[in-house]
């Protein structure tokens, strides 16, 4: 399952790759990738079918299999994730492998192909990777043996070692030598060191952690449980926690995208008997929140594009082809529908 | 259990003499032999089957047959899809009883072994009247038939092939007038170590296939006794095994394992008196799926009553009723169930000038009657010159799915409000023969075709729900063609089919072709005998075809040709060894059915077989 978009996590990257040099120094030719948005496609499950659609906003060009036309082969992966870091692109699929690709014309660099079993997401560390991986399911579709797989080098290559943590790690933040690990099912956030690839410290979390961000420049964490959603913050000097935000937001869904100011928005799924979907937003600074703020059913991702200051909401149309993505402002006025590939479920903005 | 079957049951009857031609077994003649008039009817001879006696029915269906099989790999799950139709839409029928998995709703064609079965008759377009539930796209009648000869028999089969193949078979059988035994067992191991390009990878790099092996074992008992004047007994009674591991996509390397086991039995009795026949059949089946560690089993009792008249004048009548016990525990939930159907049948028939068909069946379930089912059909030799004839054959019929238990009672998301999936099915079709020396046939059927409320499971939230969603509107082309003729000491026979088949989801937009249905498909054939040597030369294609609503992915079509040298001279005494040799897609295509699915490329097969 696509866990939502890194767009802020990515956006925040960025500014630190490029604030290091001056951009009218950087001889790299800008890629045709390298602006714009990426549609994360994660794929229909039994078709591994996952692919990347590309949107340039200013013409409203879109291009689908982005993947498969920079390669001439297909991506053969239920997508998961899209991680830019070190210059490189990772294409996370969670099932059994990641994909390394230059992040301008999505040329393949390298990949992990043996070793894993469910990726879910990647951080780089230490010239390594850290794959959080839910390990293989036991008879009772449980996945009591979860890991964050270590590889050695940028562009991929072989397992070396998987570092057990708590059931279900989703999403993952380097900092220093350290590696933040959030254990969605275990409820909480496991502390790596990086250099010596083994467990360094465990925060007890109020909920299911799944997605960090960075926020005033502190590193928080979203968690969600059935009744309400936290976000935590957490400091990365004493690697401990310090505060709570609780907002009560039922059936929340784990994916979410930051807007402006302090802003989020959050995926809701009502499940049985209504089945219905909606989005409901958050101000973490204020506590405001508004319920129900779209409805409706198949929502699968969401994103936020800060410089358009526009909301989009993937639709996974019951995977049976192609999705949908629907475009709003922030007002709540629909601007745009998009028809992208199967089981959108994510967006990266660059 | 066979064996002591043969020590109390055939040894005392057992004589020397030569085999002799009995009459043909006529207590279970399906319903397809007389009151199925202007359907489109598909019937393999024994000869076909021998050729594919070391593979699957979903191997014979996809190479011969208009029907698109949806094989997940080799030896894996093999789906039929009849007339663009999902493979849930296709009855499938075992001795007269319907076989397809009551939770699943559908059979794996995969594990029904060629060498399990003696007939294979297959039958196109909606006829839920004839058959009952499932009978939406069309239906396969499977049916085992005891020996027509007197005496002993025996015969030994032996295959060794590409990627490991090892099968074994034995059959054994005896008759006499009163009394017909025939007792099968096979096994057969394929570790499917096939070479296929992996398309995921740079490169294309050539890789071995992992995780793909496949075991299947089974025994088959057939008895039939000639009670009285007026009655005859016949059970049949079928085990199958089969063990897989579950072949992974090209780019994954999923570990997972299938376990499918089944038990089958099916006692008919039949009693005759003046023109008049009473049927009772009993059955009972009990399967078992154990995919990883979940475990499901599901369990079928039948019990049915049928009264006939098989000729009164140019009339014939049939009429029954039937009750179906079903009891499924799933790692999911338990259920059981009992369905009803009452079913009548009329038949007029003028000499081989003309027949006509009406068929009505109503089905009901828990508390409830679903739609009142009627087929009419009619065959019309519109002119016959010298050996030339020309029918008409039309049919029109309602279908329905029941949904099946999975969809009603799955935990979570099963939806107990569903409605029957509904069919209407109407076809024409002209067929040109001529007999003789040079002998051909030649049809052509044009098809049109609605299915309203199919179920489609859709995500809601973090659970998948089933609903009664699409809307689909079907026509297509059936061209099917054959002639046999001599040449001097050479014998020749050649087949060609295409069909062209248009399937609208009117519930996407554009209305577009459904997913896994080409537009085109074709097969053809021929075979030259010159006294003990026969060659035969076969090819299919299958078109391009979406792997999704919406035609965002197309997978290519392929063509397939295998090619086969059967050598029959060899004998001693009464011993007949007839030797066979294939190479299975000759030409060494790399192709998927299904995407990212691989499949094998060029193989071969070696198979000996004793006869006495």
């Amino acid at each position: 399952m696509i866990q939502f978009n890194k767009s802020f996590l990515a956006l925040s990257l960025l500014a630190l790759t490029f604030s290091a040099c001056d951009p009218t120094t950087d001889e790299r030719p800008l890629g045709v990738y390298d602006t714009g948005i990426l549609i994360l496609n994660e794929g229909a499950f039994g078709a591994n079918d996952g692919e990347v659609t590309h949107l340039d906003p200013s013409t409203g060009t879109l291009t689908p299999s982005v993947f498969e036309k920079a390669n001439g082969r297909p991506f053969a992966g239920l997508l998961e994730d899209l991680v830019l870091e070190e210059d490189r692109l990772y294409l996370v699929a969670n099932t059994g492998k990641v994909e390394v690709v230059q992040p301008g014309d999505f040329k393949s660099l390298g990949a992990v192909e043996k070793g894993l079993d469910q990726p879910r997401s990647l951080a780089t560390a230490r010239g390594k990777l850290f794959i959080s991986d839910y390990g293989p399911y036991d008879a009772n579709y449980n996945t009591p043996s979860s890991y964050v797989a270590v590889v050695q080098g940028l562009d991929g290559g072989l397992v070396k070692k998987k570092i057990p943590v708590s059931s279900k790690p989703e999403d993952l933040y380097a900092f220093g030598s350290y590696v933040f690990v959030a254990a969605s099912e275990g409820k909480k956030v496991e502390v790596l060191d990086a250099n010596a690839e083994l467990p360094f410290k465990t925060l007890d979390m109020p909920g299911q952690p799944v997605q960090f961000f960075e926020l005033n420049g502190d590193l928080w964490v979203f968690c969600y449980d059935a009744q309400k959603v936290y976000f935590v913050s957490i400091s990365k000097s004493a690697i401990s926690q310090k505060n709570i935000r609780t907002f009560p937001i039922a059936q929340a869904t784990g994916r979410i995208a930051k807007g402006d100011d302090d802003t989020f928005y959050v995926l809701t799924s009502s499940g049985w008997p209504d089945y219905r979907d909606g989005i409901s937003v958050v101000n973490v600074g204020s506590g405001t929140l508004v319920s129900d703020w779209k409805k409706g059913s198949g929502f699968y991702g969401i994103g936020y594009d800060s410089d358009a200051q526009q909301i989009y909401l993937a639709n996974a149309k019951g995977f049976q082809g192609n999705g949908e993505v629907l475009v709003y402002q922030k007002s709540g006025a629909e601007v745009n529908k998009l028809t992208v590939g199967r089981g959108p479920s994510g967006f990266f903005f660059r | 259990m066979t064996i002591a079957l043969w020590c109390v049951f055939v040894l005392p009857f057992a004589s020397p003499q030569d085999t002799v031609a009995l009459a043909e077994v006529a207590v279970h003649a399906a319903a397809l032999d007389r009151f199925a008039a202007g359907q489109t009817l598909l019937t393999y001879e024994k000869s076909t089957l021998e050729r594919y006696a070391a593979r699957s029915l979903g191997d014979l269906l996809q190479e011969t047959s208009p029907i698109f099989v949806r094989q997940y790999g080799a030896g894996m799950l093999a789906s039929p899809s009849f007339r663009g139709t999902s493979p849930g839409h296709t009855a499938l029928f075992w001795n007269g009883v319907p076989i397809n998995s009551i939770s699943l709703g559908q059979s794996d064609l995969s594990i029904l072994p060629i060498q399990a079965t003696d007939r294979v008759e297959v039958q196109f377009g909606s006829a839920g009247a004839l058959f009952g539930n499932e009978a939406i796209g069309g239906s396969v009648h499977l049916s085992t038939a005891p020996t027509k000869k007197e005496g002993l028999q025996g015969v030994f089969s032996q295959t060794i092939g590409s990627f490991g193949l090892n099968q074994t078979s034995l059959m054994a059988a005896y008759g006499n007038p009163t009394l017909r035994f025939q007792t099968k067992g096979y096994l057969q191991e394929q570790p499917n170590t096939f070479r296929y390009r992996d398309i995921s990878r740079a490169g294309a790099p050539w890789e071995r296939q992992d995780h793909a092996a496949f075991k299947q074992q089974g025994v088959l008992q057939d008895i039939w006794w000639q009670a009285s004047s007026h009655a005859q007994v016949k059970a049949s009674f079928w085990w199958n095994q089969a063990q897989r591991e579950i072949q992974p996509l090209i780019g994954s390397s999923t570990q997972d394992r299938q376990a499918d086991e089944s038990f089958r039995a099916v006692l008919d009795y039949r009693y005759q008196k003046k023109s008049s026949v009473w049927k009772l059949k009993g059955a009972w089946m009990a399967d078992q799926l154990q995919f990883n560690a979940q475990e499901n089993q599901t369990r079928q009792g039948l019990l049915g009553l049928d009264w006939e008249l098989p000729s009164a004048g140019n009339w014939a009548l049939r009429a029954g009723v039937r009750g179906t016990w079903m009891n499924a525990q799933l790692s999911t939930y338990t259920a059981t169930e009992q369905r009803w159907e009452a079913y009548q049948s009329l038949g007029w028939q003028e000499g081989e000038r003309i027949s006509v068909s009406l068929n009505l069946r109503q089905l009901a379930y828990p508390n409830e009657l679903v739609p009142f089912l009627p087929g009419l059909g009619m065959d019309w030799r519109l002119f016959e010159i010298d050996r030339t004839s020309l029918h008409l054959k039309t049919a029109f019929g309602l279908g329905l799915k029941l949904p099946k238990l999975n969809d009603r009672y799955w935990e979570p998301g099963g939806n107990p409000n569903l409605r029957p999936e509904k069919s209407q099915n109407a076809e024409i079709g002209l067929q040109l023969k001529q007999t003789g020396n040079f002998s051909w046939s030649q049809r052509l059927t044009y098809y049109r075709m609605q299915v309203d409320d199919w179920i489609i499971w859709l995500p809601k939230g973090n659970v998948w729900i089933p609903e009664n969603i699409r809307e689909v509107h079907n026509q297509g082309l059936e061209y099917q063609g054959e002639s046999s003729w001599t040449t001097g000491h050479l014998t020749w026979q050649a087949n060609l089919a295409y069909t062209y088949s248009s399937t609208r989801d009117l519930t996407q937009e554009g209305s577009q072709q459904l997913p896994y249905s080409p537009k085109h498909q074709g097969n053809a054939g021929l075979q030259v005998k010159r006294k003990d040597l026969a060659f035969d030369l076969s090819g299919f294609y299958v078109g391009p075809r979406s792997i999704a609503s919406g035609n965002s992915r197309i997978l290519e079509g392929f063509a397939l040709g295998n090619l086969g040298l059967t050598f029959s001279g060899a004998k001693w005494k009464s011993l007949q060894m007839p030797l066979r040799f294939q190479v299975l897609n000759v030409f060494n295509q790399s192709y998927q059915v299904l995407y990212l699915r691989a499949m094998p490329g060029r193989s071969y097969q070696l198979n000996l077989t004793l006869t006495l």
